[in-house]
């Protein structure tokens, strides 16, 4: 993979997307590429909590400022590698979670945000050309908004994170018809948290599962995790990928990884 | 009778005289309404070489391309719009590069979206530019 940004999205929030972004980029990582992960969720930004362990200094620049146009995104760019002790570089960009910058945030212009997706373009091209990244991972807000609209048109591919829940489903949905289908973007699901039995379902039925869900959503499946209560009760502090390497969730998400690297 | 034929004689040239006199009146009321009307035929034309001469801009629109606009707009200009957000500036050979679409198509899709106000465009030598104005760059 040389160049390639991928946004990971959904159309609610709980479905476990900051999951997949965080332990997707740093199984990346592990695996010797050189990748960035930036914080989209402007107006519920995790990442500072999620990489807490690996954020030595105080921050000084956020995505808020790059975007902004106040500091490069060299900057703004943390490089959490040596922490978490990864094979290649894991560099983080943060978005701001004061409560003053969710603010400003939420009263930009439609000005602002045509600047916004211009300085994503420009940074994406910063990212590739000037810092030999090869992949960039955008975590994005859930739903129709402008972060992650800005997001899903500056990326590669999408994948948009989802459970079974019908209002999730409903919501990729719509969401497939009225965003990705008018952008024209690639884009795959993922289905997440699905019922813990399904780790022990026989290859057909979880392939009659994946076939149910693309008749459904008619567009590419690229994994089915199932739920674990150890990742769901686990600390948002802790990063899998790094901690418990040889837990089943990093298996199906390795699998995710390789596959979402032959589709783009 | 000699009498009566010179007073009706006289009648008749008083009558005429009249006549003549309302006729004049009459003639010059309508030159000054040909006159009026000259003018105001000359302020419409004036006021439409006003509106179509590039020395009298009229006010320009100005709409922003954002994201959620896009949506709204046809997928041969969203296609434009989106390589725009890419490249600062783009002739419609540039564009048709990125888009892979006829130079012919990409050139009415820009001018589309001028005229709609999403984009701009200027004159630098040879070549015409579109582009996305937006006021944080006019502030630079």
């Amino acid at each position: 993979m040389k160049g390639k940004a991928i946004s990971i999205h959904s159309s609610r929030g709980g479905t476990g997307k900051t999951v997949i972004a965080t332990n997707l980029a740093a199984t990346y990582a592990n695996k010797g590429l050189n990748v960035a992960l930036l914080d989209l969720d402007f107006r519920a930004p995790s990442l500072a909590t999620v990489f807490s362990k690996g954020i030595r200094h105080p921050v000084r620049h956020w995505l808020n400022d790059v975007l902004d146009g106040q500091c490069t995104v060299e900057q703004a760019l943390i490089d959490v590698s040596e922490g978490y002790n990864l094979r290649g570089r894991l560099l983080i960009g943060l978005a701001n979670p004061a409560i003053e910058a969710i603010r400003n945030i939420m009263e930009k212009s439609r000005a602002w945000e045509v600047t916004a997706v211009k300085k994503l373009f420009s940074l994406r091209s910063t990212l590739f050309n000037d810092m030999n990244i090869d992949c960039c991972i955008l975590d994005t807000s859930p739903g129709v908004q402008y972060s992650s609209i800005n997001a899903v048109i500056s990326s590669d591919i999408s994948v948009i994170v989802t459970t079974l829940d019908s209002i999730d489903l409903k919501g990729v949905e719509n969401m497939l018809v009225e965003l990705y289908d008018t952008f024209a973007k690639r884009t795959v699901v993922l289905i997440n948290k699905v019922f813990p039995e399904t780790r022990f379902w026989s290859s057909e039925r979880q392939k009659d599962l994946i076939s149910q869900m693309k008749k459904v959503l008619k567009h590419p499946i690229i994994g089915v995790i199932p739920c674990y209560c150890d990742v769901l009760e686990a600390k948002r502090t802790s990063l899998l990928a790094v901690e418990k390497p040889s837990h089943p969730f990093l298996r199906n998400l390795e699998e995710v990884a390789e596959k979402l690297e032959h589709v783009i | 009778m000699a009498a009566k034929t010179k007073s009706s004689t006289l009648n008749t040239k008083l009558l005429l005289t009249r006549l003549v006199d309302a006729l004049s009146q009459v003639n010059e009321k309508l030159d000054s309404i040909i006159e009026l009307n000259g003018k105001i035929l000359k302020m419409q034309e004036e006021f439409l070489q006003r509106i179509t001469n590039k020395s009298y801009p009229m006010t320009e629109l100005k709409l922003e391309p954002d994201a959620l606009s896009l949506l709204s707009l046809p997928m041969s200009l969203r296609k434009t719009v989106m390589v725009l957000y890419k490249l600062e500036k783009a002739t419609a050979d540039d564009l048709a590069n990125e888009t892979k679409r006829l130079r012919a198509v990409e050139s009415a899709s820009a001018n589309q979206l001028v005229r709609m106000g999403y984009l701009k465009k200027r004159r630098e030598g040879r070549e015409v530019y579109f582009y996305i104005e937006s006021p944080m760059e006019m502030r630079k």
